[in-house]
């Protein structure tokens, strides 16, 4: 049995794990929708009365403007894969590169440069990180983006550059530099691939901070700017609540509840498939 | 003594670190200020001479100089929205911000703990496995969504309406308590799912080493195990891990929940200060916190070498 098939036999029988990804499936579903221009279109569409109950025409009701809350709850699904799929990927990639440039040459000046910019970076608290990158960039919307990614590789970073210090001593390497391959073949061809395992697992868990954090920061005025996002509709929904309404409040944490409790089961099964005796930190 | 040069001489190169970053982000890219400050109908001259106070005809190394002396002396300026001394500021709101998240964050990693030690301990029974679901339940609720819920349960008619919706009127301990109670439980409730999963982690782990399985063989009780020998084995792991979640917890934290309840601490002022482009307090809050955290870490670090020999 190849080593793939195991995963995915290990992963099979963990009844949580699977439970995971058909909602993590789910919501990427409605979000290629979305994407497609099929569903959520009518989101910023102020039809309706103010607080309208939830009805026929209006699944959760509406907002403030008279806009319909299911169809913004909708195409905040696309918001939260937009922002997620961005961070997530990209924020994996850069801790790839640079785990295994220091993990490759550690011990040296390379190595000493990485583990600085990561100690730098993790020194200083997220969100006033996100507002200086925000001040810098004079509320660019991806001034969010871009903090995430130059914040998030950092863990990705020193997982991988641990474990490619291992493998670098491990025999298929040995003979790969013994027959004079160069170092960035070597690398990307024979290391990288041998740490797909830290890089899948970093990359869903790095996509639920993403997604945890773009409600923040949009409550704080610093997130997506235009648009809709769960994010926004909760910032809304910090004043309706104490008057009553409850719908925007309701539909955006039920939603970003089931999404994240996706991606977490889905990270751990993950985990657990990959590394069965490990103990999941 | 080399250990304590090698180390210093690393919080140094952090603090550089750190202070380059909020310079370069702050100062150097961050927005001109010239005509946020001088007023209308200005003279050639006096925009020439306000620049001048600015920095901005200095050369990149002379004005990061000059914000790294401005935070070593503490000679901050003044905010650009009150005219206030910025170390005044920080003066009369770090204390409020400091008494709002202290109790949140001791009792969220205390919980934490107590429910790591409890799962570990019957590892992979149903207490475990109760306690490991709720954490991952805990992990997949925003903060904001759970100082939402908290506040409408405990602070307006829709519940219990025990404690105030928002502000900070403390001046002694009954009022106190009555302004604290609903941020700190936010705050345990954020960050306990994270902590026991972390917590518990570590205890399954030291339980498997081999001076517990010896414990065991002689016939200590499991109370004893528990206490004596996983929890103050633990205590690197857990120290490291209360220290390196301070900036993450306490100041990022004290950020959304002052600015939610409305409460005059530092996070607020930070706030404050990002929606009106205060230049010169957000400057200070992150410069000075990153460099207060290096010599946070730089602390545990020694102390870790005072508890524990091993460390070298």
């Amino acid at each position: 049995m190849t080593a793939s098939n195991r995963i995915w036999a290990n992963l099979r029988r963990d009844r949580s794990g699977m439970t995971g990804l058909v909602i993590v499936m789910a919501f990427f579903l409605i979000a290629a929708g979305v994407w497609l221009g099929l569903l959520g279109q009518g989101w910023s569409l102020a039809d309706g009365g103010r607080w309208e109950p939830a009805s026929a025409e209006y699944w959760f009701g509406t907002n403030v403007l008279g806009q319909d809350i299911f169809q913004r709850a909708i195409f905040s699904v696309r918001t939260a894969f937009d922002i997620g799929l961005l961070v997530a990927l990209l924020s994996t990639a850069l801790g790839a590169v640079l785990g295994a440039i220091a993990g490759w040459y550690s011990n040296s000046w390379i190595d000493g440069s990485v583990l600085w910019l990561k100690g730098v970076l993790d020194s200083i608290p997220f969100y006033l990180f996100v507002a200086a990158v925000a001040f810098a960039l004079q509320g660019k919307p991806w001034a969010m983006h871009v903090a995430m990614i130059a914040t998030f590789w950092t863990t990705t970073g020193r997982l991988v550059r641990a474990e490619v210090m291992k493998i670098k001593s491990r025999d298929f390497v040995l003979s790969a530099r013994a027959i004079g391959l160069p170092d960035l073949l070597i690398l990307a061809r024979h290391v990288l691939p041998n740490t797909s395992h830290i890089l899948l697992v970093q990359t869903s868990i790095a996509f639920v901070a993403a997604i945890k954090t773009e409600v923040i920061l949009s409550f704080l005025g610093l997130g997506v700017q235009d648009g809709v996002s769960w994010g926004l509709m909760l910032a809304e929904s910090t004043q309706e609540v104490l008057a009553g309404h409850f719908n925007n409040f309701l539909s955006a944490s039920l939603m970003l509840f089931a999404l994240l409790m996706g991606f977490n089961l889905l990270a751990d099964a993950l985990q657990d498939a990959f590394d069965p005796a490990q103990v999941s930190v | 003594m080399q250990y304590l040069l090698r180390k210093s001489l690393h919080g140094l190169l952090l603090i550089l670190g750190v202070t380059l970053v909020s310079f370069i982000l702050m100062v150097w890219f961050g927005p001109d200020q010239t005509y946020t400050l001088i007023g209308k109908n200005a003279s050639a001259e006096q925009i020439e001479e306000l620049r001048h106070q600015l920095g901005y005809d200095q050369s990149f190394l002379k004005r990061y100089a000059d914000y790294l002396l401005s935070l070593v002396t503490l000679d901050l300026g003044s905010s650009n929205s009150s005219g206030e001394a910025v170390s005044r500021i920080l003066a009369r709101t770090v204390p409020v911000s400091l008494a709002l998240m202290i109790p949140g964050f001791i009792l969220g990693n205390l919980f934490g703990i107590a429910l790591g030690l409890s799962a570990a301990r019957r590892r992979g029974q149903w207490v475990d496995r109760v306690i490991g679901g709720l954490s991952v339940t805990g992990m997949s609720i925003s903060f904001l969504v759970i100082i939402i819920l908290l506040q409408l349960l405990l602070s307006t008619p829709y519940g219990l309406n025990l404690f105030p919706v928002r502000g900070w009127q403390v001046v002694d301990l009954p009022s106190y308590l009555y302004y604290v109670t609903v941020p700190s439980l936010s705050l345990i409730l954020v960050t306990l799912g994270y902590n026991t999963r972390f917590y518990r982690a570590v205890f399954v782990e030291e339980s498997g080493k081999d001076h517990i399985t010896t414990a065991r063989a002689y016939g200590v009780p499991p109370a004893v195990i528990m206490w004596k020998h996983v929890l103050k084995n633990s205590m690197v792991p857990i120290i490291t891990r209360i220290m390196f979640s301070i900036p993450l917890v306490v100041i990022s934290g004290s950020l959304l929940i002052e600015t939610y309840f409305g409460i005059p601490g530092v996070g607020k002022v930070t706030f404050d200060a990002i929606t009106s482009g205060d230049q010169p307090i957000l400057k200070a809050v992150v410069g000075l916190t990153a460099v207060a955290f290096v010599l946070i870490q730089l602390l545990t670090d020694l102390f870790y070498r005072l508890v524990d020999p091993r460390i070298a």
